[in-house]
């Protein structure tokens, strides 16, 4: 049993989507998404995975969700292992672990009105009656900010934030322990944004939920975060709490991945680390560091051993040759 | 500071302009409705100036430069107002015919979208697309447009030019492909580049390699550029001035200085805060309440963005406000300026 402090526990995580070829469809090759991560989530905590498209991020929160049978790897749910119950069985833990997508326009369906789309779940997990359901319903939309009267229209009438806030709705609805937020405000305005961000700070305590906030965005992540996690080709590069990660980032990457924000003062004069070219191709990763390619403090050593993941300072930890002497 | 004045002079038209919009009203007009969408917006570019156009979506802000490019949809149309663009001689696009006007986009004014996916054909090579922009508008051989086209692709950052040509859009990276397609736009040297939200589908790392490729770039090229985005920093990165879009119209209009240190509109100061409380670890955000209003809410609502004003007063909901010049080069539109303002417009 593991130790259940923990909300979420990654051990050794790996996800390879096959690249299929030739006449007889074998495989060729395989996409390492994610490849070898670890990491655990503590209770009511927020972390963050942030990094580049194609990074590893939502395919290391689909796999957390089982959306995605890992290649190899565990995974806990409150101490319990789920990464090897079968798909059917772990339909009834689904309630423990929502998520929150980021186009709240193609995450709702067109066809139901909300009190349906909130109903739904709560009668699929079979977690209240009818009646009990309908009052649930009519709690948790007033809840997220919207009202009672606004149940009986479909989605198309909600602007992109309302949508967001039935989405949370609808998450938060079955009472998960562990939310998972893909890019959950990155489709949203800057002033709807806060908004929304504002209600998910204030539902994380009421509810005592657990996150996994997903994004690309790096102010928004300072802001949520208690620890980060930055990801690059699959791999976790540093993870740290969140002012270690922000004021003192260890790995070149985060450095020149937080030079690249453009600031918002106009007298701060920010020294840029400009990255030349681009993510390489994760089916053919380099050897050794996946950054060294576009590093530039990379030297031999990079190219021939894959840095080791260690605890540098207390509670963070850094892959890189740099901090492995 | 000198180079600030100068910006400033350009601003005001003292300068040459580029361009100059005065007026600008665009109206959607089906069967059942009709209204304006952009409303009375008047801008004006300098030669080899960075303007930038920040709003959210459904400001108008697109459709604006869609105007601009004559390339509004069927349904929109430009009700009242100029554009006029100063290359040579002046012009006014918006009484231009198809022809005349197809002759001024791409050698003349030139335009980046967002989706650099998108942007470009699947079915041609990079070579093709590259060099059609010359075939069409230049009478050069086969042998300079390629070697114009290999330079082209050198200055936006692409070494491997020779390989690039043979390559077709999927081959390339996000990145890539908007140095094409900004390689593209700038072939045939035009006056005014618009860049509308060009960085918005990439990643941070690259989006810093491509901000800092238009900037030099308009620099060695004497191209004027006009930046869309909703997003503050890639404005404060790169432009010199500033016209803020809400609902349709120009709010406030500045220097991007005075717009980050003195921002006189309730809106832009809104849009600020809320950008700057975030970081300030868990605490509450600042969010400006409520939502923007649809372009069918418009009509007789006085100033457009007193639902959500925190200072809103009773003459901000039945009356319009006018522009307000707030200070030396700043304007805006908004009811509180009204007794140290001077109105115009």
């Amino acid at each position: 049993m593991a130790d259940t402090a923990y909300a979420i526990e990654v051990k050794n995580l790996k996800k390879y989507f096959p690249i299929k070829g030739g006449v007889l469809k074998k495989t060729i090759g395989n996409v390492k998404a994610v490849d070898d991560i670890t990491f655990n989530v503590k209770r009511n905590e927020t972390l963050s995975l942030v990094g580049e498209s194609g990074c590893g991020k939502s395919t290391t929160g689909r796999t957390i969700l089982k959306l995605y049978e890992p290649t190899s790897g565990e995974i806990f749910l409150n101490g319990q292992k789920i990464s090897d119950i079968p798909r059917g069985k772990f339909r009834r833990m689904r309630k423990d672990i929502q998520m929150i997508f980021q186009d709240p326009f193609s995450s709702l369906n067109p066809r139901m009105t909300v009190r349906s789309l909130l109903l739904e779940p709560l009668l699929t997990h079979k977690l209240a009656s009818r009646k009990e359901a309908n009052e649930l319903v009519g709690e948790m939309i007033e809840k997220v900010g919207l009202s009672k009267e606004q149940l009986d229209r479909y989605p198309h009438e909600f602007s992109g934030g309302q949508r967001q806030r039935i989405s949370i709705a609808r998450a938060l609805i079955v009472k998960p322990k562990v939310v998972i937020l893909d890019e959950a405000v990155s489709a949203l305005d800057v002033s709807i944004q806060s908004q929304i961000l504002n209600l998910l700070i204030k539902l994380q305590e009421e509810f005592e939920l657990t996150y996994v906030f997903i994004s690309h965005d790096l102010n928004v992540v300072q802001h949520l975060s208690d620890r980060v996690g930055v990801m690059y080709l699959g791999q976790m590069m540093e993870l740290g709490e969140t002012k270690d990660i922000y004021n003192n980032p260890l790995h070149p990457y985060t450095r020149a991945l937080l030079s690249a924000i453009p600031s918002l003062d106009p007298y701060e004069k920010k020294e840029r680390i400009i990255l030349h070219g681009d993510v390489p191709d994760p089916s053919n990763p380099p050897s050794g560091c996946p950054f060294r390619l576009r590093c530039p403090k990379a030297h031999d050593r990079c190219a021939e051993e894959k840095p080791r993941f260690l605890e540098k300072e207390k509670n963070h930890w850094v892959a890189c040759h740099l901090f492995d002497e | 500071m000198a180079k600030n004045l100068t910006a400033i002079l350009k601003g005001r038209g003292t300068l040459n302009t580029v361009l100059d919009i005065k007026n600008l009203s665009i109206e959607v007009n089906t069967k059942k409705s009709k209204y304006n969408v952009v409303e009375g917006v008047n801008l004006s570019i300098g030669k080899k100036m960075k303007y930038g156009i920040v709003g959210e979506s459904g400001s108008g802000k697109s459709l604006t430069s869609l105007a601009i490019m004559n390339l509004l949809p069927d349904v929109l149309k430009v009700s009242k107002g100029s554009i006029t663009l100063n290359t040579e001689k002046s012009k006014e696009l918006t009484k231009l015919s198809k022809r005349e006007m197809q002759k001024i986009r791409g050698n003349e004014i030139s335009m980046i979208f967002q989706e650099p996916m998108t942007a470009l054909d699947p079915l041609y090579t990079i070579e093709h697309q590259l060099l059609e922009v010359l075939k069409f508008h230049t009478n050069y051989s086969k042998k300079e447009m390629r070697e114009l086209g290999l330079d082209m692709l050198n200055k936006v950052g692409i070494s491997r030019g020779k390989e690039i040509f043979k390559s077709y859009p999927h081959q390339l990276s996000g990145g890539m492909r908007q140095r094409v397609i900004i390689a593209m736009a700038l072939i045939c040297q035009p006056k005014l580049l618009i860049a509308d939200e060009p960085t918005t589908a990439l990643d941070v790392t690259i989006q810093a390699q491509i901000l800092d490729l238009m900037n030099d770039l308009s620099e060695t090229h004497d191209t004027s550029i006009l930046m869309i985005t909703h997003d503050l920093g890639v404005i404060l990165e790169t432009c010199e001035r500033v016209a803020v879009l809400y609902a349709g119209q120009v709010m406030e209009e500045t220097t991007v200085e005075q717009l980050f240190t003195n921002p006189s509109h309730p809106y832009t100061q809104g849009l600020l805060k809320s950008i700057r409380s975030l970081g300030d670890h868990k605490n509450t955000l600042y969010s400006i309440p409520g939502n923007v209003p649809t372009p069918a809410q418009y009509e007789n609502m006085g100033c457009r963005f007193s639902s959500r004003c925190p200072h809103a007063m009773e003459i901000c909901k039945s009356k319009e406000p006018s522009m307000y010049t707030v200070e030396k080069d700043h304007t805006s539109k908004c009811w509180l300026h009204e007794e140290e303002g001077v109105a115009y417009g």
